[in-house]
This record gives C-alpha cells, structure tokens and sequence, in this order.
C-alpha cells in the first residue's frame, strides 16, 4: 500500500488548459475555414488554396520553430510542443493577414511571432506582448510596401479602413455615406465580411458567434470583450455626435480592422493581459480608446494591433496598481474604471473636433484623356445615321440624331446594342456649333464619363461647321464612340446646310 | 458584486450519492483506541487517569489547560494504557492516550442532564465547556468561546451547508437525531440571546428539509434557510453574506452572527439531554479509493486503517488518503491515525499524477478565491520573496479553501503558493 502525500486540494475542475487551447484553436480554424471556403465561391479556387496554403505555413513553421528551440535548449520536443500550443499564436497571426499576402511573408512572420513575440521570453506564460500581434506588426512594418500587391491573379481592392483613412474618419454627406457603403455591400457587408480582407478578420458576425460560444465555455473572459465593445461603441458614438453623423457609424466602426477578432481572440489571451477583473477591463477600455485615437486622430487604418502591443506593455502596471485585496479596493477600483472611461470620453470628443479639418471626400472623377485630332472629314468608322428630329428656333436649329457608336458596331457582348441619341444645336446664321450633348447614352462598355463629360462636348462648340479643317480630339479609349458623335454632328451639319 | 470581482464560488461535484443514502456501517475498534492528547495546535491536555485506571464511556481523561480548557472523555470502556506517540490529522505527531477497550460501552454520566426551559444562559454556556464542544474547522476552536460574552446578536446561523465534496457525515447525523438538531439548536439560541437562528442546508436536501420543517411547526424563531449547491457555502463569512449580504471583518459576532455546525447542535443536546458527551461519530468514508465508501459509527479514537479493512479495503495500491474532504482536508502519508472527535469524513482518492503547465496568468483563481484575493498575485510575491507585496495582498486573509488549486487550467498547486506566503507573513510578525 502506498498514501501518496499531495499538497491539498486533492481535486480539481475539468477544465484544462489543453482544453482551453483546444477549443481555442477550433473556435480559430471555424473563422479561417469559413473565409476560406467565401474565397473559394466567391473567386475561385486559387484563392482558396492561396489561404489554406497560408494556415499551413503558418502552423507548420511555428511547430518547427519550436521544435528547433527545445532541441537547442536539450529539452524533449513533443512535451515541448504540447505546454506550449505554438500553433494558436500561427493561427491568429495567419488571421490577420491579406489574402494576397506571399507565403514568405507568411513564414518569416510567423517566425518572428514565435521566436521574439514568445520564446526569447521564456515561452509559454511568460511572454509580455501578443506573439500574433508581434508577427503582425513586423510584418506591416518590414513587407508594408508589399503588403497591398497582389500575389499572382490574386488581387484585392483596398480595405474597409484604407479607404476611410482617405475619407478622414468622418463622412457626413449621405451621398458619399452610401458610396462607401455600398462599396463593402453596405453595412450588412462589412458585418458579415463580404469583401476581401485579411483572413480572418473580416466576417464580423462569425467571430462574434464564435465568440460567443467560447464567452459560454468560460474559455475567454466575457468582462474583457463587453467592456472592450461597449467602450468603442461609446467612443465612435461621440465622434458621430461631435461630428453630426448617422447611427451606421459606431456599427461600421465595430465591423472593420479586425476590430472583432481582436476583441475575441488577442485582448482575452490571458497570458498578456492583467489578472484581476478589473484590470483587465481597464486594459480592455485602454484598447478601445487607442484604437479610436489611432484611427482617427493618426488617421491610421492599423489601430487594433498597435493598440494591443500598447497595452500589452502597460499590462505590468496595471497589475501592480491592482495589487491588494479588491474586497477593500471595490471603491478605487470603481474610480480608477470611471476615470479612465470617463477619460476616454473626453479624449475623443476633443480630438474629433480636431480631425474636421480633413476637407470632406470628393470622389475623383472619371475624365476623358483627350487625344489625337480628328478632322470632321476624317472620321475612318462607318455607322448608321438617322435624323430623329430636326427644328428651327430662330437661328438655332435643335438636330436629333442616332448614330451607331461602340454597342452596335464592336461591342460582342452586348445583347440589345443600341445607338447613342445626340442632340445638336446649330447657329444657321453664324454657321458655328452652339452645343453638342448626349439626350441617350448607349455605348454602357464605355465610361460614360469619357464621351459624355464637358471636356470632349465642349470641344464643338463654337466650331465653324463650313471650315473644312474643323475637328476635335479624341477621347482615347473611346474612339468609336467619339466618332458617333462626330457623325451625327456631320449628319447636323448636312441637314443644316441642306435647308 | 461578482461583476466585478468574480463569483468568489463554483458549483463542485459533491459525490454526495456515494454515501449519502447507504446503510451507516457501525465499526468497532479492534482492542484499542487512541486518544489524542492535542487541544489545539499547540496545547496538550494534562492526562487525569492513570496507567492501569479502570474507565467507562464518559470517564473524563484529560483537560487542556487554559484558556483552550476542553475536557476530553472516554469513548469506550475499559483499562488506561500507556501514552505513545503518533500521526494526527493535523501532520504533527501527537501523543496518544491508549485506552484497552473491553468491548462493553459501559456509560455513565460524566455530567448531570439540564432542561434548558428552566436553565439560564450562563449555565447552557458551562455546559457547552463541560461537554468538550469543538469547532469542526481543523483548528479545533472551543465553541463555549463565542458564547461567552455575546453582544448584539441577532441570529444563530446553524451550519448544515456541508460543501466539502464527498462527505455526508452531517446529513447522516442530521438525519438520524433530527430531534437532537431542533433541541440543540434552541439550546444555542437562548445561550447566544439571538432573536431568531435560522438552520442553512443545501436547497438540493429536500427530504430532510420537509421533515425539520415539520418539526419546526411550533418554534417560529427557527426557520430554515436554503443555500445554492456552490463551495465554499459552508464557510461562516459565504454563508453570513448569502444570508445578509455583509461582510465583517474578523468574526460574523460584529454583523450580529454567531455560526455553529449543525453536528455541534446535536453534540450539545445529547449532553443537555443525556449528561453524555462526543463519544461515537459519524464519520463519511468515501471517495474512488475505497471499494465500498459508506458512513460509520465509530468511536473516536479508532484507528483508520481499522475502519478502511472493516467496510471492505482500498481500491488502489498507490492512494491519497485525506483527512477531511478532498478540498481542505490534508494528505497523511500513513493510515495509522485515528478519528478525532471533531472529525467527519476520510477521503480516499486514487493518486494521480498531475503535470502543472505553466501558469498562463489567466485569473481565475482570482475570480473565484472566496476571500477575495489574488492567488496567481500572491504567488508571485511568494516566488519573489517580495514579503512587504505578500501583506499588501493580503495572504493572511487565505482560508486554503482550496478553490485556486481546484480551478486552476494549467493544474497549479496555487493554493500551496499561497500558503508558504501566508506561514512567510506569520514569520515574520513572529
Ligand atoms: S485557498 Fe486561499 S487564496 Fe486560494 S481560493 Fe481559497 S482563500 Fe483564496
Ligand atoms: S488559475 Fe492558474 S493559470 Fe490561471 S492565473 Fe491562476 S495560477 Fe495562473
């Protein structure tokens, strides 16, 4: 018989910590897998194996870094590897990269994420910043000039927050709204990531749902996620107000730069952030109101991460300033949450007031790039013409024409093509153009703006219709439809001088 | 509140149904008991018989000297031995007295019966001295002492929460002298000058809590108060928050409580009623390491390895055999010590070989330590030997309940951590 002695107690919950990391993963691999599989219906397969190629440089490199260093350190690997989930952290760094992203830059992240984001600490437990977050960061400051080409054929437009650092964080005319919006499928969109994006961070309500389960398994902590979204709701709901704006703000504010995913799965990894409950609420709010001010005071896309490292490095003080017997320090501790709450509060309503000074977004406009001259009496295309209607109003005679632009003659694919409706004014006695404009635009291939745009109509007018050398220049790109114009302005020119 | 600083409790699972409706086994020791010599930590009783005395059950032995002055009687009939030394659940070797039991139980009254209608306080209160009456918290706290100078009692909180996992001792006793518990329990009330006490019991005990109920029907000063199924509810500071929502300080007395077990009720009016003092127990044999886990009646001093061969024998070769229940009570590495007379249970639990991962910080030992602390803070200060940070943080406050080891991920012995920051602080002060 043998009594055993173990230090009491003698049993302890089912709970573990594999178990956390397990779940931990899975919950992960749900979010990646989904993207995966939207790249894969939404453009093709490449793209699909482009991702899943990226989760496996991923995993595979943190698992052989490890394994490296617990040979290095004479230690057995495999018992190395199981305390020490290296994986989790290559999942969540894999997360928060571009689709496009090369797999080198994938592997040499996830290297430095695991050697200095957690080994050079001690490992597991020990590490003072979010390896994932440290991987993510070097590879946005080492690769950032690559990091928006495109891999192949795989190519992405800009992201959610790229484009609104452009607009300056605040948009408050409801046409420029709407287009932004509906560039990302509107907020429903941004909400369930139905655009391109990083790997894991994009489909919002996945993460949450994901989220969610996790919060009912006690794997991550509830408190910190609340305090974290609530906060920046808080936040983005003062610059709406401050700045006039609509509801959809504080909603696109909490569904765009891995806001989400870093909610779920970076400021609940426990071992960098504080202990104590309220700790970690004060470093959740920290979060959010750096995020804030990153965005929209550094006018900064990336303000999730930095936030997170910033933070991860105050995690020390926060903990010591927590330190004593929070039955007693329930008032203080109350205070100290208020204050930086309250804090926060004040800071983005001030700092709002100074990001106005962004002039608000006009969208560029699509002009034609004017080029060679053609001469009336050298138009090379030939089209149908017909004169719709033709009137005199005094001197100006008002000519409507049909001419038979890029739809009808070159354009394949269209199914009904039909010609382009111009309409003409003549001065009979000054024998000159008075204007030139389009009453129906067909040639839809075309950017209408390149044809139908004052710089290319402006050019007739006030030509003189009997000078033999009149011309314009062309619209490049658009040489068909330029010379559907000038015919049915020569059509004009015909009936005019037919009276 | 548990917003902000954790539910300070979890739901465990009891193993309650191992033990809690099977037949109690009566034991009987085989030739010899032994009684331990032991007050308190500390003290040691002055032994009043002599080698070769003849005694029978309720003979007085021994009395500690003050202020922990506990008689200490006789369990058994028969002759006084020598005194030799051995294991007490409290991992000290102890000196025992070796009592040769002659298998009678002769009993005569070590003291004479009081009807507490006609009795005044001050002579309920001598009685509970006289009956050797123990706290059944390890530390072994004579419960005369709160009785001595109440002052602004309100109520009498009678503990029969019994949250430690595995153990039923206190519901059997309950079970079977329930008439005992009621008596007792209005004993106390009066030595106390509460107004109203109130019995707490888990709110799963419902057949037990209907037959009190019924015998409560005509004492209306005494009602019964049920607890959620969570640990640590058993300990005096919960227990007084869940009924009251206060908190104190040192001792429940500053907010108005008095806090007794429910066994020390039925203790107090079996020598109200009987002139007989703890001599058999109830003692809660449970637990994965033993094949047939069962509740005994056993005199106190029996030796365990006796009790553990007569209800069938152990299930493992390689086994923790705990003193107490698995959350509080302690490992002793041998089987040769006896039941005190403030014992309830033994658990036996097959050893298991745990690998602690490293602590990834997590906090929730601190969500859930009961006193409010910092455990996984504690630890550290503990590992720094920073002693100034150890106070700060309150390591004195620690009742080693046990919760921060139990819920710890990484399977950290968190609670030992706290402890060897707590005996730091005491040595310290020393
Ligand atoms: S053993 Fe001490 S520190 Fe640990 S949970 Fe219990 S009271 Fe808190
Ligand atoms: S529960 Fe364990 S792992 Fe978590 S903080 Fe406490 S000691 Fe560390």
């Amino acid at each position: 018989m043998k009594f055993t002695y173990h230090v009491s107690p003698n049993i302890r919950q089912p709970l573990s910590t594999q178990r956390i990391m397990l779940e931990l993963t899975l919950g992960i691999l749900v979010v990646l897998g989904y993207n995966v599989g939207y790249y894969y219906f939404n453009f093709g397969l490449d793209y699909a194996l482009h991702g899943a190629a990226m989760i496996a440089t991923a995993v595979v490199t943190s698992i052989v870094v490890e394994v490296a260093w617990a040979l290095f350190y004479k230690k057995n690997p495999l018992a190395y590897l199981k305390t020490s989930f290296p994986w989790v952290t290559a999942l969540l760094y894999v997360g928060m990269m571009g689709i496009n992203k090369p797999l080198y830059v994938i592997f040499l992240g996830s290297l430095v994420a695991i050697v200095f984001g957690k080994l050079v600490f001690g490992g597991f437990g020990q590490n003072v910043f979010n390896p994932a977050g440290v991987g993510r960061a070097f590879s946005v400051l080492t690769f950032g000039g690559f990091i928006t080409k495109s891999v192949s054929d795989v190519v992405t437009g800009a992201t959610p927050n790229a484009v609104m650092e452009k607009l300056g964080w605040v948009i408050t005319d409801p046409a420029a709204v709407s287009k932004y919006l509906t560039q990302f499928n509107g907020l429903s969109g941004l909400w369930t990531g139905n655009y391109v994006g990083a790997l894991g961070e994009t489909n919002t309500l996945l993460i949450l749902a994901v989220g969610v389960y996790l919060m009912l398994r006690k794997i991550i902590d509830w408190r910190v996620v609340m305090a974290f979204l609530v906060s920046l709701f808080g936040f983005a709901t003062v610059i709406m107000l401050a700045e006039g704006m609509d509801w959809w703000y504080p909603f696109f504010f909490l569904s765009t730069g891995g806001v989400m995913f870093g909610a779920i799965f970076m400021i609940t990894d426990p071992v960098t952030t504080p202990t104590s409950i309220p700790g970690r609420i004060i470093f959740a709010i920290g979060v959010a109101l750096l995020t804030t001010l990153i965005r929209v005071k550094g006018n900064l896309p990336e303000g999730m991460i930095r936030s997170i490292l910033f933070m991860n490095m105050m995690t020390p003080l926060i903990d010591r300033i927590m330190d004593g017997w929070p039955l007693k320090s329930f008032r203080k501790h109350l205070v100290a949450i208020s204050s930086v709450a309250l804090v926060g509060l004040l800071g983005v309503a001030l700092t709002t007031t100074a990001i106005a000074y962004i002039p608000p977004y006009v969208a560029p406009e699509e002009k034609p790039t004017l080029g060679d001259l053609i001469k009336f009496t050298e138009v090379t295309q030939a089209g149908q013409i017909s004169i719709v209607s033709s009137t005199q109003d005094g001197d100006v005679l008002t000519v409507i024409v049909k001419s038979d632009g890029y739809a009808v003659l070159e354009d394949e694919h269209s199914e009904d093509p039909q010609p382009n409706e111009i309409e003409i004014k003549l001065n009979t006695a000054t024998q000159t153009i008075v204007s030139v404009k389009f009453t129906d635009f067909n040639d839809s291939r075309i950017k209408k703006n390149f044809i139908d745009h004052p710089d290319f109509l402006g050019q007739f007018e006030g030509v003189s219709y009997v000078d033999p050398e009149a011309s314009v220049d062309v619209s490049v790109g658009a040489t068909y439809s330029t010379e559907s114009v000038i015919r049915a302005v020569v059509a004009a020119i015909d009936a005019a001088l037919a009276q | 509140m548990s917003l902000w600083i954790g539910p300070m409790r979890v739901h465990l699972n009891g193993h309650k149904e191992l033990t809690s409706h099977n037949e109690i086994v009566t034991v009987k020791p085989k030739g010899e008991v032994f009684i331990p010599l032991n007050v308190s930590m500390n003290h040691r009783a002055e032994v009043l018989v002599k080698e070769g005395d003849t005694v029978v059950v309720g003979t007085k032995l021994g009395i500690g000297p003050e202020p922990f002055a506990i008689p200490i009687y006789s369990p058994v009939s028969g002759v006084v031995g020598k005194v030799i030394q051995m294991m007490h659940p409290w991992l000290k070797p102890t000196d025992h007295l070796v009592i040769k039991d002659d298998g009678k139980y002769t009993f005569a009254r070590s003291f004479d019966p009081i009807d507490i209608e006609t009795a005044d306080r001050e002579t309920l209160v001598a009685m509970m001295k006289e009956a050797g009456l123990m706290g059944c918290g390890g530390a072994g706290f004579p419960t005369f002492m709160k009785y001595k100078n109440p002052q602004g009692i309100e109520t009498l909180i009678i503990n029969a929460v019994e949250c430690e996992p595995y153990i039923t001792a206190d519901y059997r006793t309950m079970k079977e002298f329930l008439d005992d518990l009621v008596y007792g329990t209005r004993a106390m009330l009066k030595a106390s000058t509460a107004k109203n006490a109130i019995i707490a019991i888990k709110k799963n005990k419902h057949e037990l809590c209907t037959k009190l109920q019924a015998l409560l029907v005509n004492t209306p000063e005494i009602k019964i108060f049920m607890t959620p199924d969570v640990y640590p509810m058993g300990w005096e500071r919960t227990l007084v928050y869940e009924y009251s929502k206060k908190r104190y300080d040192r001792l429940p007395s500053e907010v108005g409580f008095i806090v007794n077990n429910a066994t020390t009720a039925v203790s107090f009016a079996q020598a109200l009623r009987q002139g007989k003092p703890i001599g058999e127990k109830i003692v809660t044999i449970s637990g994965d390491g033993v094949k047939h886990p069962v509740n005994v009646r056993v005199p106190f001093g029996t030796k365990v390895s006796e009790i553990i061969e007569a209800i069938g024998g152990y299930s493992a070769e390689d086994v923790h055999i705990i003193a107490g229940g698995p959350m509080m009570g302690k490992t002793i590495t041998t089987d040769q010590f006896v039941i005190t007379s403030y014992a309830n249970a033994i658990t036996v639990l097959k050893a298991q070989k745990i690998d602690p991962l490293p602590c990834m910080r997590c906090g929730r030992c601190n969500d859930t330590c009961p006193a409010c602390l910092l455990p996984v803070r504690i630890n550290n200060a503990e590992e720094a030997k920073d002693l100034n940070l150890i106070e700060k943080l309150r390591a004195d406050q620690c009742i080693e309940c046990g919760l921060c080891s139990y819920i710890c991920p990484s399977k950290i012995d968190v609670t030992e951590g706290v402890r060897r920051a707590k005996r730091a602080l005491q040595l310290r002060k020393k």
